[in-house]
């Protein structure tokens, strides 16, 4: 969640096009990943639309989130870690509403992401997915980096109880980790790391949306 | 902790074209870098105006300069007008983005008209490299006694000042502190430094990784439930002839490049074996040095068979090959006839 935006801005400041097979590549795995966030989507509404409630969400999306997380080696470090080290691997934390939180964020996020990536390697970029991936960031960030911290605080407990990851001494590499006082760390982390990508995409956006009076389709 | 001091030639290309050159010296390309022909009586003096590269502002303006007054009197020149920016922070070059002048680089040589025109960019606060280095080696010489005495609020209060039972460990702290005593005492009494400063927040960076590692290491080699390695004995002696022997030869090519070098010179030079055998490697790689480093640290992970310390030496094996490329690449572009067989920092691999 946190890198996403460095990530993004620097491909998007990539004006220079790439050869025609990179550029068929880059448009294929963009539009790979903008159905397989489509598709975790869809599963996030039928499912809820079958159960009648929030619960048991993760479930029904879980095979696709692993899938679409793990395939994209590119893809944001946090995103991967929440996925694999705190959710799956906390099975009690799977139905926490934070999961819920966090997952539509990156969800509604990365749809636009991937169609604003695919439309740009095109050269034929609309307005409006522009407008709406520097604008929704304002909701989606906060909301997905509140799902994120809830649901590391969430499993806190069962990771102390089990030593989850954890090694400890006495052991033949002379080696200890404790994957608690990790975690907690890692929640340290966003204090000064969140505000920092926030207020560069704020930035981003005067500079990218300021100046764009007209409507033109091509960027 | 070496820097790539790349020779900056002053005999690059005229600058605009536009160079005058001062009368009474014979008409000569200003790209020609000859002898100053101080037979002459009249002397001309130039002038040096320093602009700010960034906002072009005219900082300063001397007159009367001598022709063949270098750099660095420019630089001290300089400073009298500008106390805050001492001569150490200061990058004068002849373009705004281009390399940064050196001290020994004198002004009639360089490509500038009798009203030379420099720019200034501030380096930012500057300290020595000698205070950099004594104070990033000595943090792990103390804080890692600090653990092997068991020093309290590390470890369990009744493990206080206590010592280990294995004998390994008293071994291993005897290696570590030899190897920070032998460090500071070289930089105090072998090397020779090309850049006499570098940025203040350098010493930040480096005394956290120095401190943070050594720390870190500590704990688990002095602390109770250290495990000593698998194979006892045998591991243990063949850890300690490989962390002598790479000391020893660390410390050979620290004097051969200390030899290279005359007091107070900056002049650089192929290394070449010298007829101490330790030398010899110096057919066969650029830097050595960090060869016998990295084979002092595995020697150490070898004695202590410690994670934590298989880290450190991975980490500063991918720092040193980073340096060692580098050096390498800037040894062949400045001497043409420098030996093809040598790799930067592992014969034949890398």
């Amino acid at each position: 969640m946190l890198s996403k935006a460095a990530h993004g801005d620097v491909a998007a400041k990539k004006k220079k096009g790439p050869g025609a097979l990179a550029t068929a590549y880059l448009v294929i795995y963009n539009v790979v990943m903008t159905a397989g966030w489509l598709v975790i989507a869809v599963g996030l509404v039928r499912a809820y639309l079958a159960r009648g409630s929030y619960h048991g969400l993760y479930y029904s999306i879980e095979k696709p989130l692993k899938f679409f997380q793990t395939g994209a080696i590119l893809e944001v470090l946090s995103r991967v870690f929440l996925t694999w080290a705190v959710t799956h691997s906390v099975r009690e934390v799977q139905s926490e509403d934070s999961v819920l939180l966090f997952v539509t964020a990156w969800t509604v996020t990365e749809i636009i992401r991937y169609s604003f990536y695919t439309f740009s390697l095109l050269n034929h970029l609309p307005y409006l997915i522009k407008w709406a991936r520097y604008t929704f960031f304002i909701v989606l960030y906060p909301m997905g980096v509140t799902g994120e911290l809830l649901t590391i605080y969430a499993a806190l407990p069962y990771v102390q109880k089990t030593g989850l990851y954890s090694v400890t001494l006495p052991n033949k590499y002379n080696f200890s980790f404790d994957y608690y006082t990790f975690l907690i760390l890692i929640m340290i982390s966003y204090i000064p790391l969140f505000p920092q990508l926030y207020f560069h995409m704020i930035r981003q956006r005067k500079k990218v949306l300021g100046h764009a009076e007209d409507y033109s389709k091509v960027e | 902790m070496d820097t790539l001091a790349l020779e900056a030639t002053g005999s690059k290309k005229a600058v605009n074209g536009a160079v005058a050159v001062p009368p009474l010296v014979p008409v000569q390309a200003p790209v020609k870098r000859k002898p100053a022909k101080k037979a002459k009586k009249a002397v001309v003096f130039f002038e040096v105006e320093i602009l700010d590269a960034k906002t072009k502002d005219k900082l300063c303006f001397l007159d009367k300069v001598e022709p063949n007054a270098t750099i660095g009197e420019i630089k001290s020149m300089f400073h009298k007008s500008h106390p805050q920016w001492y001569p150490a922070r200061q990058s004068i070059r002849l373009d705004p983005k281009g390399k940064s002048l050196k001290d020994e680089d004198v002004l009639q040589h360089l490509p500038v008209g009798t009203t030379a025109t420099f720019y200034f960019r501030d380096l930012g606060a500057q300290i020595s490299w000698v205070t950099v280095f004594l104070t990033e080696y000595t943090g792990p010489l103390v804080i890692y006694l600090m653990f092997y005495f068991r020093v309290p609020f590390i470890y369990a209060p009744k493990y206080d000042f206590t010592t280990s039972k294995h004998w390994v460990v008293h071994l291993a702290c005897m290696c570590h502190s030899f190897h920070y005593v032998k460090r500071l005492l070289e930089t105090l009494f072998v090397h020779r430094f090309s850049h006499g400063t570098m940025p203040l927040r350098n010493i930040f960076k480096n005394c956290t990784y120095y401190w943070g590692f050594a720390a870190w290491m500590a704990y688990y080699i002095n602390h109770p439930l250290y495990t000593p390695p698998i194979y006892g004995e045998q591991q243990i002696r063949l850890a300690l002839i490989v962390f002598l022997f790479c000391q020893i030869g660390n410390f050979s090519i620290h004097v051969a490049l200390r030899n290279l070098r005359p007091p107070g010179s900056k002049t650089r030079k192929i290394p070449y074996p010298t007829k101490n055998p330790f030398t010899w490697i110096f057919l066969l790689v650029s830097c050595p040095n960090y060869t016998y480093e990295l084979g002092s640290w595995l020697g150490f992970t070898l004695m202590t068979q410690c994670l934590p310390v298989a880290f450190f030496t991975l980490v500063g094996f991918i720092q040193m090959t980073v340096w060692a490329k580098g050096k390498h690449r800037s040894y062949l572009k400045e001497f043409r006839d420098y030996p093809p067989l040598r790799s930067p920092i592992l014969p034949f691999v890398l």
